[in-house]
């Protein structure tokens, strides 16, 4: 299973990452990003790639350009249909989650956050997928 | 101390200690007192604009820093090591975060920056807010500091 993680922080990449393999996700390839313009980058990339991306998990705090804008990006150019895509963010307001949802984002994680969240939040999406 | 700062020290309080637990699993207390004894050589801070502005500081020491580090990370880190820094300003950001989550609705819609890091202490730090405090905290005898002010 292939994923890409896209926070502008190299420290909650790994914390994350760590997160998804302790929920039992036998992940071949973690792609990492630090803003959303690499992540697009990275998925445009993808597109000719033999192994598809199983879960795009994503901050919306980031400089460049924010978690919203590059989920907004990547269903307006097509660039990763059918992979679920979750945000992982501080904001937890209603405000900030409806934005999120209303981008395209399947679920959401507050940090802090436990491994059992993730396994929570992540498990239902791979398999409805 | 007024209600306002009271109310406030609690849900820094929480928010510390919920982000440890969770993040780093280890327990976190506060220190009595409001004394700056911490040596913050690194200081993250995060800015609030919005319904509330205003901004937080976690400072520590180069030890601490580390140690801190190395529990999110769960791997040892130099003291040097860049990841050492983005661990303090992610630190930096639940905390902020979370302490902002624990506002009542419509104060808690404001926005926050991402974390800036400088290892240049909090030597002439002023803030530019009305209500300012500054707490301790401790985990397995490690010292570190938060400034709110807003």
């Amino acid at each position: 299973m292939r994923a890409l993680i896209v926070d502008d922080s190299a420290v909650m990449r790994k914390v994350i990452e760590r997160a998804l393999r302790q929920a039992g996700l036998e992940l071949t390839e973690v792609l990492q990003a630090s803003h959303g313009e690499e992540g697009l980058q990275m998925l445009r990339d993808n597109q000719s790639a033999s192994a598809p991306l199983a879960l795009i998990l994503t901050d919306i705090n980031m400089p460049v350009m924010d978690g919203l804008e590059f989920l907004e990006t990547l269903r307006r150019e097509n660039l990763a249909q059918g992979v679920p895509v979750v945000m992982i963010t501080t904001e937890g307001s209603e405000t900030f989650v409806l934005r999120a949802i209303a981008a395209g984002a399947q679920s959401y994680i507050c940090k802090p956050f436990t491994a059992e969240q993730v396994k929570a939040r992540v498990l239902p999406l791979l398999r409805a997928a | 101390m007024t209600d306002v700062r009271n109310e406030a020290v609690t849900r820094l309080d929480s928010a510390v200690s919920e982000v440890f637990e969770t993040m780093l699993e280890r327990s976190c207390d506060p220190l009595d007192g409001e004394v700056d004894t911490v040596e913050g050589k690194i200081v993250a801070r995060i800015q609030f604009t919005g319904a509330v502005d205003g901004e937080c500081l976690l400072y520590a020491s180069q030890a601490t820093a580390s140690v801190t580090a190395e529990a999110l990370l769960g791997t040892p880190s130099e003291p040097h090591d860049p990841m050492v820094d983005d661990a303090i300003g992610e630190l930096c950001n639940m905390i902020a975060g979370g302490w902002k989550s624990k506002l009542a609705s419509p104060d808690s819609d404001c926005s926050i920056s991402i974390p800036a890091v400088t290892r240049e202490g909090l030597e002439g730090y002023q803030a530019k807010f009305g209500t300012k405090f500054s707490r301790n905290y401790s985990f397995q005898g490690n010292v570190f500091g938060v400034v709110l002010a807003f």
